[in-house]
C-alpha cells in the first residue's frame, strides 16, 4: 500500500516498469501506457487514436484477427485501456499464471500490430455507427459538446472524430501513427497483483527492450478563459447540464486542497450539491462534480439532469453552489470530506486493476509513485483556511456550461 | 483465508458472513427479498421508491443525518432495487463497522414522513425521466414486460410517470409492513468484520422486530411469442432485445446456460460478435442470462442503423439456429469459462464484490460457495451440459422488440 512495496524499473529504451506484489490476490492487472493519445491525431483526422486501437486488436504478430481474439480468450483476459487525449492504453487482468502468456500477446497488439487494409474498413463503419449512437446518449454527448466549447485546439475536438474526419482516414494513416507514435520513451508499465519481481522485469525486457524511440510531444491545451453557453436543441425527456472550470492540475503541490474542495461539494450524498440540488429541492436524480485533469492543466466538471421546465432552476442552483464554495467551508464539512478522501485511499487499493491504474497516473503526473503516508499527511494539513487561500488561486467562476434538451437557458449572474 | 458463518435471530433474521482477514475494508448488506415481482399494479414502483426513502431516516434519525453519517464513515454505500431484491450496503474501514451497521439497521425501520415523500417522488420522477432518454433500457423493460406476459417478474423497477404521482405514503407503509418481516430480510458481512461484535449489535438492535409471514406468487412462466415494434423518433438507432425462457436460480443447469449464453453473446469473441459487430453490421451485440427466482430469462440486445435492422434480425436468427442444429465447440466453451474464471476472480477481490455473491447464494439456495470452489463449478461445466441445453431449443419461443426510428421490421 506505500510506495516502499511498489517497485520501478526505467529500461534502457525509457520505459519505466512500476509493479506492486499482492500475494493474496490470484490475478494481476497491468496497463501499458505511452505518452501519445487523441490529441496528437493529426488535423481532420480526428478519431484516428479511436480506430487505431480497435484495429490493433484485430491481428498482430503472427495471429489474424479471429486468432488473436481466441488467444485473447483462451487466457481469460479482460482488456482494459484504449486512448483518451494524452495518453494510448493497453491493457487486461488474467489469472497469474497466465500474465507472461498475456504480455506476449499486448506486445504483438502494441509492437507487431497487422493493421490490415481489409480490417479497416468494418472498424470505420463501427466508428460511424457509434458517432452516430452519440445522439442517442445525451449524458455523453453533453460532455463532448462540453469539451468542444471549453478547449479550443486538439484538446476540444471529439475523440470519436466527425463523420468526414473518419471517411479520409486511410491504411496508411494508421501505420504512420502507429509507427511514429506508439513509443518506449516515458511509456509506463504498470502491474499490480500476484507475481515474482525479477521474472516480471525479464519478462517485459524480453519483450519490449528492443522497442525504441519517442512519439512526438503533445500540444498543450487551450482553453477559453471567460466562459460561455452552448445549447444543444435536441427532444430529450431531461434537460442535461454540464458546467466546466479551470481548477488545479494534478501536479500542483496543493492538489489535495482542490480534492477537498471538490469533495465539499460532490464527495457524498451529505456533500453540497446533492443536498442543495437533489434533497432540498428534488430537482435531479444524477447530481455531482468531479476533477479532470491533462498535462499541466486541471478542471473541474458539474452535471445535473432534470425535466426542462425546472433546468433554468438547476443551472441557477448548480452554478451558485459552486460559486459559494469561496464563501468558506465549515470544519465538518472538511472533515466529511477528508474521511471520505482517506477512506477511499485505502479502499481503492484493494482492487489490483485500480491500483495498477493509479501507480501509472503517479508516474505520469509526477514522475514518482507517492505513499500513502504521503498523501495521508496532505490530506490531513488542509483546513478551511487553506480552502480559501486555493479558492482565490483557482476560483469557481468563468463557467462553460453546456445544455442539451428542448430548452434554452440563460447564464445565472 | 477466507470463512463461513451464519447464524438466525430469534425473529427469524438471517445475518451471514465470509470474512478475509487479509482485507482493508468491511462490507455489510441488508438483503430484502423484495421487488417489482412483490408489487400489485396500482402500487408500480413502490419497491424502489421505498428503498429511496429508507434513506430518509426513522425515529432516530433525519435524512440529513444519514447523509452525514456515511459521509462521516467515509463509507461506499448505495442501494439498489430489481424485481425481486432491494439491497442496502456500505463498506468501510473495519473500525468503522459497528457505525455503520447501527445505521443500516436504524434505516430498516422507516418513518416515511410526508415531506420526505413528497421531495423524493420528485426525484423519482427526475429518474424516471432519465431512464427514458437511455434507448437501452426503454427496450429492455418493453421487452421484458410483453416477454413475461403477466407473469411478474416482468414489473417495472421504476414504475411510470403516473403510478409514481399518484402514489401515496400510507400505500407505501402497508407495502413496507407486508414485506419488510425479518424473516424476509438477511444481513451479509464480508472482509474484514468482527462476527460475534456484529451478531451481538444486530440481535440488540433487532430485537422489537416482529416477525409475520410474507410470501411470493411464483406462477408458471407462459412467455409471449411475439414481435413488437415501438416506433421512436427520439431515437436514432434502432434498438433490439430478444427474451427467450432461461433457468432459475434455483436450478443447477444455469451455469450451462451462462457459457452458453457466453459463447453465442459475449461483448468480444462470441459468435454475435464474429457474426454482427465484427464485420460492422451493429454497433453492439451481446447475449446473457439471467437466473432469478423461480424464473430465467436467456436475452439479446443489439443496436445498428435502422437500415440495417431487419438483417440483423435475420443474422441473430442464422446464429441461434446454428448452434442449435450443430452444436458449439470445445474450445469455445472453454474460452467462456476461462473469461468467467477470470471474472469471478477479479471480481472477488474487494469485500464490495463478495458481498452481493455471497448474501444472494445463501437467501436463495441456502449454500455458500467461496471464490476457489465457484470457479470450479464454472469450470466443471462440459459440452455435453451445453448441447443438453440446446437440445431442448431454448430460443424456439421468444419475443423481440425493436426500439427507434422503424415503423415496421422486414427480416
Amino acid at each position: 500500500m506505500s510506495s516502499q512495496d511498489v517497485l520501478t524499473h526505467t529500461f534502457s529504451n525509457g520505459l519505466t516498469l512500476a509493479a506492486e506484489i499482492r500475494p493474496a490476490i490470484r490475478a494481476a492487472a497491468f496497463n501499458l501506457r505511452m505518452p501519445t493519445g487523441s490529441a496528437g491525431d493529426p488535423s481532420g483526422k480526428e478519431g484516428l487514436s479511436n480506430v487505431l486501437s480497435d484495429l490493433c486488436y484485430r491481428g498482430a504478430g503472427d495471429l489474424d484477427s479471429r486468432a488473436l481474439s481466441d488467444a485473447l480468450d483462451a487466457i481469460g483476459m479482460q482488456r482494459s485501456g484504449g486512448p483518451n487525449r494524452i495518453a494510448f492504453s493497453f491493457g487486461g487482468a488474467v489469472m497469474s499464471d497466465h500474465l507472461e502468456r498475456a504480455l506476449d500477446l499486448t506486445a504483438d497488439i502494441v509492437l507487431r500490430p497487422a493493421l490490415d487494409p481489409k480490417e479497416l474498413e468494418p472498424v470505420r463503419s463501427l466508428a460511424l455507427q457509434e458517432l452516430a449512437s452519440l445522439e442517442d446518449q445525451p449524458q455523453r454527448n453533453v460532455f463532448i459538446h462540453l469539451n468542444r466549447a471549453y478547449f479550443t485546439n486538439e484538446y476540444g475536438l471529439s475523440f470519436l472524430g466527425t463523420e468526414e474526419s473518419l471517411q479520409s482516414l486511410t491504411a496508411e494513416d494508421m501505420a504512420e501513427a502507429q509507427k511514429s507514435r506508439f513509443k518506449p520513451t516515458g511509456a509506463i508499465m504498470s502491474v499490480a497483483g500476484r507475481f515474482d519481481w525479477e521474472r516480471l522485469k525479464d519478462a517485459v525486457e524480453a519483450r519490449f527492450g528492443a522497442w525504441d524511440g519517442s512519439a512526438p510531444d503533445l500540444p498543450q491545451p487551450i482553453r477559453r478563459a471567460d466562459g460561455c453557453y452552448v445549447h444543444i436543441e435536441q427532444d430529450t425527456q431531461q434537460q442535461h447540464i454540464g458546467a466546466v472550470y479551470a481548477a488545479a492540475p494534478l501536479e500542483h503541490p496543493d492538489i489535495y486542497v482542490s480534492r477537498m474542495a471538490l469533495g465539499v461539494l460532490s464527495g457524498g450524498m451529505g456533500a453540497r450539491l446533492f443536498t442543495e440540488v437533489r434533497e432540498k429541492r428534488g430537482l435531479a436524480y444524477a447530481v455531482g462534480a468531479s476533477g479532470g485533469y491533462l498535462k499541466g492543466c486541471g478542471y473541474a466538471q458539474a452535471y445535473a439532469g432534470t425535466t426542462p421546465e425546472r433546468a433554468q432552476e438547476t443551472l441557477d442552483t448548480l452554478i451558485a453552489e459552486l460559486k459559494r464554495l469561496t464563501e468558506g467551508v465549515t470544519e465538518e464539512e472538511l472533515e466529511r470530506a477528508r474521511t471520505g478522501l482517506l477512506s477511499s485511499l485505502v479502499m481503492g487499493g484493494e482492487s489490483t486493476g485500480a491500483r495498477a491504474g493509479a501507480i501509472s497516473t503517479d508516474l505520469y503526473y509526477l514522475g514518482r509513485v507517492r505513499s500513502l503516508e504521503e498523501k495521508r499527511e496532505q490530506i490531513e494539513a488542509v483546513d478551511p483556511a487553506s480552502i480559501a487561500e486555493h479558492l482565490k488561486e483557482f476560483p469557481p467562476e468563468n463557467f462553460t456550461v453546456a445544455a442539451l434538451g428542448p430548452r434554452r437557458l440563460e447564464m445565472p449572474e | 483465508m477466507m470463512e463461513f458463518m451464519h447464524t438466525k435471530l430469534d425473529n427469524g433474521l438471517v445475518v451471514v458472513g465470509e470474512r478475509n482477514e487479509a482485507a482493508q475494508s468491511m462490507a455489510c448488506g441488508y438483503f430484502v427479498k423484495t421487488g417489482s415481482r412483490d408489487e400489485t399494479p396500482e402500487v408500480s414502483g413502490v419497491s424502489h421508491f421505498l428503498e429511496h426513502m429508507m434513506f430518509k431516516g426513522g425515529d432516530r434519525r433525519s435524512a440529513d443525518d444519514i447523509n452525514r453519517e456515511f459521509d462521516e464513515l467515509g463509507a461506499q454505500y448505495n442501494a439498489f432495487t430489481s424485481t425481486e431484491n432491494t439491497v442496502y450496503f456500505g463498506r468501510v474501514l473495519p473500525e468503522c463497522q459497528a457505525r455503520l451497521i447501527d445505521l443500516l439497521t436504524d434505516m430498516m425501520r422507516p418513518a416515511l414522513r410526508n415531506d420526505d415523500f413528497e421531495m423524493e417522488k420528485k426525484v423519482i420522477l427526475e429518474e424516471i425521466a432519465m431512464y427514458k432518454d437511455n434507448p437501452a433500457s426503454v427496450a429492455y423493460w418493453e421487452g421484458l414486460e410483453l416477454f413475461a406476459n403477466g407473469h411478474p417478474s416482468g414489473n417495472s423497477v421504476l414504475g411510470t410517470t403516473e403510478s409514481i404521482s399518484v402514489l401515496e405514503r400510507d400505500q407505501m407503509m402497508s407495502y413496507f409492513e407486508r414485506r419488510y418481516s425479518p424473516g424476509n430480510i438477511m444481513v451479509g458481512l464480508t472482509g474484514a468484520f468482527d462476527w460475534d461484535a456484529a451478531v451481538r449489535q444486530i440481535d440488540e438492535a433487532t430485537r422489537d422486530w416482529v416477525p409475520f409471514d410474507v410470501g411470493r406468487e411464483t406462477p408458471e412462466l407462459e412467455c409471449a411469442v411475439e414481435t413488437k415494434v415501438v416506433q421512436n423518433n427520439q431515437f436514432t438507432q434502432e434498438h433490439l432485445i430478444w427474451f427467450w425462457p432461461g433457468l432459475s436460480l434455483q436450478d443447477e443447469r444455469r451455469r450451462a446456460a451462462a457459457v452458453l449464453a457466453d459463447v453465442l453473446g459475449d461483448s468480444v469473441g462470441s459468435r454475435l460478435y464474429w457474426g454482427l459487430v465484427d464485420p460492422g453490421v451493429a454497433n453492439s451485440a451481446a447475449m446473457g442470462h439471467s437466473a432469478q427466482d423461480r424464473f430465467g430469462t436467456f436475452r439479446a440486445y443489439a443496436s445498428c442503423d435502422p437500415e440495417r435492422a431487419g438483417e440483423v434480425v435475420q443474422k441473430v436468427q442464422n446464429i441461434l439456429k446454428d448452434a442449435v442444429e450443430n452444436g458449439v465447440s470445445e474450445d469455445e466453451i472453454e474460452r467462456a469459462k476461462q473469461k468467467g474464471a477470470s471474472s469471478i476472480v477479479l471480481h472477488s477481490e474487494t469485500p464490495m464484490g463478495r458481498l452481493v455473491p455471497v448474501g444472494m447464494a445463501w437467501a436463495y439456495r441456502g449454500e455458500y460457495i467461496d471464490t476457489d470452489e465457484a470457479v470450479n463449478r464454472l469450470l466443471s461445466v462440459t459440452k455435453e451440459d451445453v448441447e443438453t441445453l440446446l437440445a431442448e431449443d431454448p430460443f424456439a419461443k421468444g419475443t423481440l422488440v425493436a426500439l427507434g426510428p422503424l415503423e415496421t421490421l422486414e427480416a
